[in-house]
């Protein structure tokens, strides 16, 4: 087990610039996250941690070493891809003692180690099938149990759960976070989940274009997301965004005004942040025109229009009312977000 | 109580003659019709008539036609010359299969990188594959005579080289390598096709695993690629049994019966001395060793190849 740091580390093909100076400290034993849109980044990052592409700037740490030079193989690091790359022409239980067989380990150390990852990933009565006799849940399980069998440093996962149908995914992400806390292994895990991010880390990162845009646990980056970017997207459904003024009573919009915290100099052009959840129903709140109802059982979701812009809540209630009909809502200052109209950070 | 049925109102339609199972028939027999007509006229009947001929003695010249029962093939079993046919075959097969394909292997590997002009040598190598054999193999001739280009090389650096093919050793490793630079190309894009098939993701993983770059080759890029193995050494053993134009250009079958391969001791038997039945015989031997070697290695797949599913 190991610390991991990232200092300045940058990449470019050629001329194009794709990571543009990343700083991240990673504990040892930590569950980072990284999550960002597609083509952020993410699995660039990840492939310069394994050593599987070179770095064009900065320093990668693991433990207390420098490890820009070392080929993936000594930096003690262990994979899961995202298409598993198991070997289809091994058994499972050859996938899973494949690199033990480079390691000079004993053919009897090596079915012990296998069996024992086998126990924990519950593919004991699989282990003599190939991976094309596998369900996708169960493959998953043979890359993670190809990695827990080296006992590395590090753990990286890239987009480990892509390929899964939604049910499954929530199983195996159970299933990693459960791993994690037995093992206690430093992981770095990508995917441009949210939820996944929000649900396993013990910290997230959030890139975009190749930067960092947010580092933090995942209830910090819920309540005070330091940009408009993180706030949009962290959270389902995401964070609505109406654009205005702060006035004396409070945010200004178009048609309608909104409450919103005290300290924001008026007359600040800015963008006001609410989450869907966050608005409560109120006969005699602030009127706003429904659009769209979604029940969905335990919430409902009702688009609607809050002055000119349209926005949504997410509401506990069941809402009763038809289109075109208006309901009443109050919002919590408290839990409202205010965004530099120009460059998007937090104002306040 | 018994009610009688009601008379149908519906019209007893009768079944039509072209049901619909019979014209789904008709369209897949009709599918394959071409290919089966082609099949039948340039490959079923020939067998067919060269097992005929093999049944007689055929004389073009003295306008013979007998038929002679089994005769021929007792003369096979007696011929004297036969054995040391199948010998030169053999070891003309074997050593072009070994050599084509490693030599295949090798190029596929070494041109399978991003490198800028790659395609380029890609083209080169594969070039000779769509070049005249016939014009390919006299160009060969004329650079292995005794005072050809080879020698001429070799004399520069203080080498002398052998008669090329006046020696029956060196006549034979000749013709191997001139055909094998002929058709090595087209194993090479064989093989590179199917090392590009490989996903990256795996070499990957074997990097982070720890495997070293020769064991990544044999346990990981040669199980991998091993269908295009199979398929290219079947298609390479067959083509080596039915090499003809390189020893009539190269060797006429010599020096003395040194590169006689089967073919091209039928084609004596038939066309320089007159023997068609024996020569039909001949062609009978050639098709079943090509139709049982290709059984067997077919059969072998399950064992040596790997398949997705
Ligand atoms: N070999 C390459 N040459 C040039 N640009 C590349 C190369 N590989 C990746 N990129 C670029 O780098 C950026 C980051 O790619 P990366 O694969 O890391 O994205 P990602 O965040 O993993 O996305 P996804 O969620 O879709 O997997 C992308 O804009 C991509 O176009
Ligand atoms: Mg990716």
């Amino acid at each position: 087990m190991a610390s991991v740091t990232l200092s300045d580390v940058k990449k470019s093909y050629g001329k194009a610039a794709v990571i543009h100076g990343i700083d991240v400290d990673i504990a040892d034993g930590e569950f980072v996250v990284l999550v960002g849109p597609s083509g952020c980044g993410k699995s660039t990052l990840l492939h310069m941690l394994a050593g599987l592409e070179t770095i064009t700037d900065g320093t990668i740490a693991i433990g207390d070493d420098v490890v820009n030079d070392l080929e993936p193989k000594d930096r003690d690091i262990a994979m899961v891809f995202q298409n598993y790359a198991l070997y289809p022409h091994m058994t499972v239980a050859a996938n899973m003692g494949f690199s033990l067989e480079h390691r000079r380990v004993a053919k009897d150390t090596i079915a012990e180690r296998v069996k024992w990852a086998a126990g924990i990933l519950g593919l004991e009565p699989y282990l003599d099938r190939f991976p094309r006799q596998l369900s996708g849940g169960q493959r998953q399980r043979v890359a993670m149990g190809r990695a827990i069998v080296r006992d590395p440093k590090v753990f990286l996962f890239d987009e480990p759960l892509s390929n899964l149908d939604a049910k499954l995914r929530v199983v195996m992400r159970g299933e990693i976070k459960a791993l994690h806390q037995r093992l206690k292994t430093t992981t770095v895990y990508v995917t441009h989940d949210q939820v996944e991010a929000m649900t396993m880390a013990d910290k997230i990162v959030v890139l975009s274009g190749g930067r960092i845009e947010q580092v933090g646990a995942p209830l910090e980056l819920y309540d005070r997301p330091a940009n408009q970017f993180v706030a949009g997207f962290i959270g389902s459904p995401s964070m609505n965004f109406i654009p205005g003024q702060v006035g004396a009573s409070g945010f200004e919009a178009d048609g309608v005004t909104l409450p919103c915290p005290a300290g924001t100099p008026i007359g600040t052009k800015a963008i006001y942040g609410v989450r869907p959840e966050h608005f409560t129903l109120s006969p005699d709140g602030i009127k706003a025109e429904i659009l769209i109802v979604e029940p969905m059982g335990s919430e409902t979701q009702v688009t609607m229009k809050l002055g000119q812009t349209s926005v949504i809540g997410l509401f506990r209630e069941r809402v009763a009312g038809m289109p075109g009909e208006t309901i009443g809502i109050t919002i919590d200052p408290a839990k409202t977000h205010l965004f530099d109209a120009v460059n998007g950070q937090r104002l306040g | 109580m018994t009610v009688a049925a009601p008379p149908s109102t519906r019209k007893a339609r009768k079944r039509p003659f072209w049901t619909m199972e019979r014209r789904d028939s008709l369209a897949g027999y009709l599918f394959i019709a071409p290919q089966m007509i082609g099949i039948t006229i340039f490959v079923l009947i020939p067998l067919a008539l060269v097992f005929w001929y093999s049944l007689h003695e055929w004389n073009v010249l003295a306008q013979t036609f007998r038929f002679q029962g089994l005769a021929n093939y007792q003369t096979l079993l007696s011929d004297p010359g036969l054995p040391q046919v199948l010998g030169a075959t053999t070891i003309f097969s074997i050593g072009l299969v070994i050599f084509n394909m490693s030599l295949a292997l090798l190029l596929a590997v070494l041109l399978d990188q991003k490198l800028k002009g790659i395609t380029l040598y890609r083209t080169l190598f594969f070039s000779p594959v769509v070049v005249s054999l016939v014009a390919w193999t006299i160009v060969w001739g004329f650079l292995l005579q005794n005072n050809g280009g080879i020698n001429a090389l070799l004399a520069s650096v203080g080498i002398e080289g052998p008669n090329w093919l006046r020696h029956p050793t060196t006549a034979m490793i000749s013709v191997i390598v001139v055909q094998v630079f002929k058709n090595v190309g087209l194993n090479m894009v064989l093989f590179l096709a199917a090392l590009q098939g490989v996903p990256r993701e795996l070499y990957e993983a074997a990097r982070v695993d720890g495997t070293p770059a020769f064991r990544q080759f044999t346990r990981i890029t040669l199980p991998m690629i091993s269908p295009t193995v199979l398929l290219t050494s079947i298609i390479t053993i067959v083509g080596s049994l039915q090499v003809f134009a390189q020893i009539a250009v190269l060797t006429q079958g010599g020096p003395g019966m040194s590169t006689t391969v089967l073919v091209y001791y039928l084609y004596q038997q038939a066309f320089q001395f007159h023997k068609f039945g024996y020569g039909a015989t001949l062609s009978i031997v050639l098709f079943l060793i090509v139709a049982i070697l290709t059984f067997v290695q077919w059969q072998m797949r399950r064992k040596l190849v790997f398949y997705e599913d």
